[in-house]
């Protein structure tokens, strides 16, 4: 009986954890209500029209006008440095702004630090890694669209060998090279992808380099993770296909560009925005890992190039993750060494995903 | 003399150029003297800008100096805060020495960093111009490889170092302003001493009108050049271990964006001088900080300010001729 009764209360336990886990909140929290009229801010690494992350969430904010029914003020040029940061927020803070939203990595220790001397002031950070009462970091799955990406150069791949040039080699890089060998495997089981890392995410020339290493070496699509479209136009130059990624890239290389993965910030943050407006926001404490269905990424897709047979298998798988019924991370997966990643079952579990360090089968990189 | 009145020359043509684009004259006013200066918050933002530009412009006019045009600011920067993460990351000495160990690390990382090329140039006579901008880039990417490889964080696995504690940070004197200002400010001295009083200062002085002549009386040409540049890339590493322990609080991949060549700027608009530096450097700060808020509020885009910076430095430059000449009205013997 003493055990029956320790083994339930043990499950009981194990419940509650994972309620725990599933739905974290603050503890004893009503939530953020700002003060004052709501005025949005937005404060961008780069110029408005670097025609590719900034310039995304640039869009975001043209169509935010229009669906709020406001003018959104917007700082471009603001540097990942707490001396150039600071100000900028505490000027637009003290001339009413309430809500900043921010767009880099870089913002992360500043704004935790700005949400806590203003504790009334709603931030939300793109691609940040700091979250708190009145502080939601979000950034998109980015491996469903890359998939959906993959499973269109593999449609057009002609040798099965494709091209990927990415930026730094760390989780949220990682995670979209698998994803786009497991998408272009959907089309074609033998394509591989060779990998070169840039060491930047903006450095034309070294990606022009990159993509040209790759297509002497036989690659006829070539895949992006870097900010720039030097990948697709450089394609487009050699008469190889590609894929973009932070928008639609036919924009910079019509021909060659056959998918692109793209920012829709629009729709994640619209919905963020009213529930702000609303008062008692809750930012989640882990952040916010966007998937399709939620308005992270979706895909510009597809070019005449892809044959109409996989532009139909393309879209179905669309809307299998637009409608949460896909996991690109799920087990059985194994890496090129045939180490079980994910046992079967399993889907990945984020802390997992933004450490991702090994490749599954079909990957080439440097190391 | 000649060259404030270039500096308010340059400014009035920047004022004039930004009414121009559409700010009005007391719009102006108020953001980059009522706002910034006059404002709590403001000024002390001022001043949390200013300190590593204070010290970046005296690293610089120690090195021009001796005629050693040193662009390597930045890679100098980086090794300071490189040295001083390690002693944070691999936790050397206690918790209360923690911080003066990592500003000791931080001037002797900057330091080696600039006894590469110095070395380079007195014995092997390698162009200084070249060998520090090109030692940057080594710098800039040995920063990457750390902080992609083993110094990430390995709470989230993302390309900074981890968060120093709470010992290993300049502490507040006050709300919003740290202990870098001060000292900022002493270091000032310091230079001002080693140029103005110290034996060192008076063979410097020989060695910049003319290191042939100077050797020729005796003067130590080559120690007192290494001896300088060591200064002024110890001084560089020390800006760096301000930023990283005063404002960032960890070590990240882009804090020394623009530093090393706003240091040069500011020697330059100084002519080489401490006490210039030190306050050229303050205005830099401000036109940061003012130049954020106009384009926060005026739509002006920040390659605005840069203009403003490039204006400044044409004014002094061509005030140089205003310097060694004088102009005189010739009139002709009717």
């Amino acid at each position: 009986m003493k055990t029956v009764m320790k083994t339930f209360a043990a499950g009981m336990l194990g419940v509650y954890a994972l309620v725990n886990v599933t739905q974290p909140t603050y503890a004893d929290d009503e939530g953020l209500t700002i003060q004052g009229p709501p005025k949005i801010a937005m404060l961008y690494i780069s110029p408005r029209n670097d025609g590719g992350w900034t310039q995304a969430f640039d869009e975001a904010r043209q169509k935010l006008e229009v669906q709020l029914g406001q003018k959104i003020q917007f700082v471009e040029n603001v540097p990942e440095s707490a001396s150039a940061i600071r100000p900028v927020v505490e000027r637009l803070i003290q001339r009413g702004s309430n809500i900043i939203i921010g767009t880099a990595f870089g913002y992360s220790d500043t704004f935790k630090d700005l949400a806590a001397k203003y504790p009334h002031v709603a931030f939300l950070n793109g691609s940040g890694t700091t979250n708190s009462k009145n502080l939601l970091s979000f950034y998109g799955r980015t491996y469903e669209s890359q998939y959906l990406c993959g499973m269109a150069a593999g449609a057009v791949s002609k040798t099965g060998k494709l091209g990927f040039v990415a930026a730094n080699p760390f989780g949220q890089v990682n995670w979209t090279i698998n994803a786009y060998e497991l998408g272009a495997q959907q089309i074609n089981p033998k394509a591989t992808v060779t990998v070169i890392y840039t060491g930047a995410w903006n450095d034309p020339i070294k990606e022009r380099a990159a993509t040209m290493a790759l297509i002497d070496q036989g690659a006829d699509v070539i895949g992006q993770h870097v900010d720039s479209p030097t990948p697709q136009i450089v394609a487009q130059e050699r008469g190889v296909y590609g894929t973009g990624y932070h928008r639609d890239m036919r924009e910079f290389a019509p021909k060659a560009t056959v998918c692109s993965s793209v920012w829709v910030w629009d729709r994640f943050l619209a919905v963020e925005l009213k529930k702000i407006m609303a008062g008692h926001w809750k930012p989640l404490p882990q952040g916010a890992l966007l998937s399709m269905q939620q308005g992270g990424t979706d895909i510009a897709c597809c070019s005449s190039a892809v044959p109409p047979a996989d532009v139909t298998k393309i879209m179905a798988m669309r809307t299998e993750l637009m409608e949460g019924k896909k996991q690109i991370y799920e087990g059985p997966m194994s890496d090129g060494k045939g180490v079980v990643q994910i046992p079967v079952g399993a889907v990945l579990p984020d802390d997992k995903l933004w450490k991702m360090e090994w490749f599954v089968k079909g990957v080439i990189t440097q190391q | 003399m000649i060259i404030s009145s270039a500096l308010v020359f340059g400014l009035l043509i920047s004022a004039l150029i930004l009414v121009a684009a559409g700010v009005s004259a007391s719009d102006l006013f108020n953001e980059f003297v009522l706002y910034t200066l006059f404002d709590g918050q403001s000024l002390r933002a001022v001043l949390f800008q200013a300190a590593p530009l204070i010290v970046l412009g005296l690293a610089g006019a120690l090195a021009f100096r001796a005629r050693f045009w040193n662009l390597g600011l930045e890679g100098q920067m980086i090794w300071g805060a490189i040295a001083a993460t390690a002693v944070s990351l691999f936790e050397i000495g206690p918790p209360s020495l923690r911080l003066v160990l990592m500003f000791i690390a931080a001037i002797i990382g900057g330091l080696m960093w600039a006894l590469v090329p110095v070395l380079l140039k007195l014995h092997l006579k390698v162009n200084e111009i070249i060998s520090t901008l090109m030692l940057n880039y080594i710098a800039v990417n040995f920063l990457l490889f750390l902080l992609y490889g083993s110094w990430k964080d390995p709470r989230d696995s993302f390309p900074y170092s981890p968060q120093f504690k709470s010992f290993e940070r300049l502490p507040n004197i006050f709300d919003g302003v740290n202990l870098a200002i001060p000292i900022a400010l002493v270091i000032a001295l310091l230079v001002l001493w080693f140029t103005r009083i110290s034996r060192a200062g008076l063979y410097l002085r020989f060695v910049d009108s003319s290191p042939g002549v100077a050797a020729a009386v005796g003067v130590p040409v080559q120690r007192v050049i290494l001896l300088t540049v060591l200064f002024s890339g110890a001084l560089a590493g020390l800006a760096g271990f301000m930023v990283s322990a005063g404002q960032e609080e960890r070590l990240t991949h882009s804090f020394y964006l623009g530093y090393g060549f706003s240091g040069i700027l500011i020697a330059f608009l100084a002519r080489n001088q401490p006490i210039a530096a030190t306050v050229v450097a303050v205005l830099v700060a401000t036109l940061f900080v003012g130049g954020r808020s106009l384009q926060v509020y005026y739509q002006i885009p920040f390659s605005m300010v840069q203009l403003i910076q490039a204006i400044l430095v044409i004014c002094v430059a061509s005030s140089d001729f205003f310097i060694r000449y004088r102009i005189r009205r010739i009139q002709s013997e009717a």
